[in-house]
């Protein structure tokens, strides 16, 4: 019996596992290792030519590809920061309106949320793009009625990044208040009931049950987000191309520019590497950030 | 859990809730604005798109904005490449899916929770990390610049054996050890037992796989070097940018947009109980 179930374990399991080793597994250890050679990405892998730290120190030194580099990851390091930070609130607000009982709306709010995120990010880039427009685009007339003058968006340094973010979170808000009405779900109605017994406010019981409840589920958002922003490339592939002044140039437009396009694929899989580990580092962070907060309590 | 199955409301009629609902509908409307703007541009002239200020709606709303479309990019062959892409990949993902999940799920040998740790660990590794050696594979495999290069890669992956582990664990053990008893293959009783009884997580993850191949960009982008009868709607859409870019074609635009976002947003309005019980399940107990 036991023969027999590690044989169909084998056959169930090799397709999947099968599939991930040679597409995922195998292109990651082939990324670290390529990161410390000279390779053109054009030419067969036997090509690569081992240089130790080389690329590495490229990035971090003063030349122009320091220079670039450093740029795409502090705008990407920017942009995930910012997107987080508006993500995460927002998901717990809309996530409060689609879960209460109290007024009827939550789940067509739901609905219209949701469906922007099945939207392909390029229709979402190129919608937007139109949207921002500064002349022809609703945006500006819409700030103009309020009075407010017209906004440069995407062709300024200072604001083409932050209106990348905007389409980001209007695409994305959506399932992250899916999974926080997911967290409300699972906090049980006594605690409120007790609560309201002993006359706590709404806003008490919002920073005293429903915060210090969610917080795994904050956590698993947080991560999922960082993930999502660290991959943005459609707006910037399509509307900014890294510009103006290389204000949009993020990450993965960078690496694809650089690995791909202009074939330096040891370079590239350095830019691959150091994206890795700052994710892991973050990653971590997030991890004891969280969980010092249950420590506190 | 579900939301079909949640208990009738009954709300109460005060200002509190009045106020509230009207919020609701505000943030709806408005986030379902640049969807709205999308489709009623698709409808103008191009003179009336690129007035200054811009006009809201269509004067005489028309839809030769679409019969362009069809005319700058090939649209069936697109939509077809589009279809393959989302097709094949979905169908393989859901089997390979079920089949490693079963196993995760049901079996237990030596290694199995490293080797399910790996896997999950992939869910969290960006595709820019891989991609410039898998940009090489591909040439290597001899499935570059088609439709094969595509889709090859992307036949399993671990959110979809995640997602099965995390449904089929709830499947009776009972059930499974009767029909062992009963003399029925490993094969069978995934196919006829199990699957039956996962029947929501199988269409999540339809859905989910559908979406996200259907919407994908940068990996066809890559693999497909330019060769453009291969490719799907969604980078044919970019080719319309640089059509005609100096009278910037907005109605053209916005019409390709239309298009290739009409099947997965109606796919979901119709089917989202399931995207939502599916994200309830792996958001909480993940």
């Amino acid at each position: 019996m036991i023969g027999r179930t590690s044989r169909s374990a084998i056959g169930m399991l090799a397709p999947a596992t099968g599939l991930i080793a040679i597409f995922v597994f195998v292109p990651m250890a082939l990324t670290i290792g390529l990161s410390f050679t000279q390779w053109s990405t054009q030419t067969g892998f036997d090509t690569a030519r081992f240089v130790g730290l080389a690329n590495f120190a490229d990035l971090f030194g003063p030349t122009s590809i320091g220079r670039d580099f450093r740029a795409a990851f502090t705008n990407t390091a920017l942009y995930t920061a910012l997107s987080v930070a508006l993500i995460l609130p927002l998901s717990v607000i809309l996530g409060l309106m689609v879960h209460q009982t109290f007024a009827p709306g939550g789940i067509v709010l739901r609905t219209v949320l949701f469906s922007t995120y099945m939207v392909p990010m390029i229709a979402v880039a190129l919608v937007w793009s139109k949207l921002y427009s500064p002349t022809e685009g609703p945006f500006n007339q819409m700030l103009g009625w309020v009075g407010i003058p017209p906004q440069t968006w995407l062709s300024s340094p200072n604001t083409a990044l932050f209106s990348i973010v905007l389409l980001n979170v209007w695409q994305q808000v959506g399932y992250f208040t899916v999974l926080a009405v997911a967290g409300l779900t699972q906090i049980p109605t006594t605690l409120y009931e007790a609560a309201r017994v002993d006359g706590a406010s709404a806003w008490l019981q919002f920073w005293k049950i429903t915060l210090p409840l969610m917080r795994n589920t904050l956590l698993f958002s947080a991560v999922i987000a960082v993930i999502n922003a660290v991959q943005v490339f459609e707006p910037v592939a399509l509307i900014t191309q890294g510009g103006p002044v290389n204000s949009t140039n993020v990450m993965t437009y960078h690496i694809r520019r650089v690995g791909i396009e202009r074939a330096q694929g040891g370079l590239g899989s350095a830019m691959a590497v150091t994206l890795m580990l700052s994710l892991i580092v973050v990653i971590v962070l997030l991890f004891a950030f969280f969980r010092d907060r249950e420590e506190q309590r | 859990m579900s939301s079909t199955k949640r208990p009738y409301r009954r709300y109460p009629a005060n200002w509190k809730s009045s106020l509230l609902s009207l919020a609701i509908l505000v943030i709806a409307v408005a986030a379902a604005f640049p969807l709205v703007w999308m489709v009623l541009s698709s409808l103008k002239t191009p003179a009336e798109s690129m007035q200054v200020p811009p006009v809201w709606l269509p004067g005489s709303p028309n839809f030769d904005a679409y019969f362009e479309v069809s005319e700058v990019v090939s649209l069936g062959r697109s939509f077809l490449n589009s279809a393959f892409i989302a097709l094949v990949t979905t169908i393989a993902i859901v089997v390979t899916s079920l089949m490693a999940g079963y196993a995760f799920a049901k079996y237990s040998f030596a290694g199995r929770d490293w080797l399910f740790a790996a896997l999950i660990a992939t869910m969290f590794l960006p595709p820019i990390v891989t991609l410039i050696p898998l940009y090489r594979m591909t040439g290597y495999l001899g499935i570059n610049a088609n439709l094969l290069g595509v889709v090859v890669p992307h036949l399993a992956n671990a959110f979809g054996i995640f997602l099965m582990r995390q449904y089929i664990k709830g499947v009776p053990n009972d059930l499974i050890d009767a029909a062992r008893v009963d003399g029925a293959s490993e094969v069978t009783i995934l196919f006829k037992i199990v699957a039956p009884a996962v029947m929501p997580a199988i269409a999540a993850l339809t859905l989910f796989a559908f979406v996200y191949h259907w919407n994908s960009y940068l990996w066809p982008l890559t693999v497909l070097q330019g060769n453009t009868d291969q490719y799907p709607i969604v980078i044919s859409l970019s080719r319309l940018l640089s059509y005609n870019r100096g009278a910037m074609n907005t109605g053209l635009v916005m019409a390709g947009a239309t298009l290739a976002v009409l099947p997965p947003v109606v796919l979901f309005v119709f089917l989202q109980r399931f995207f939502v019980d599916s994200i309830m399940a792996t958001g909480v107990k993940g």
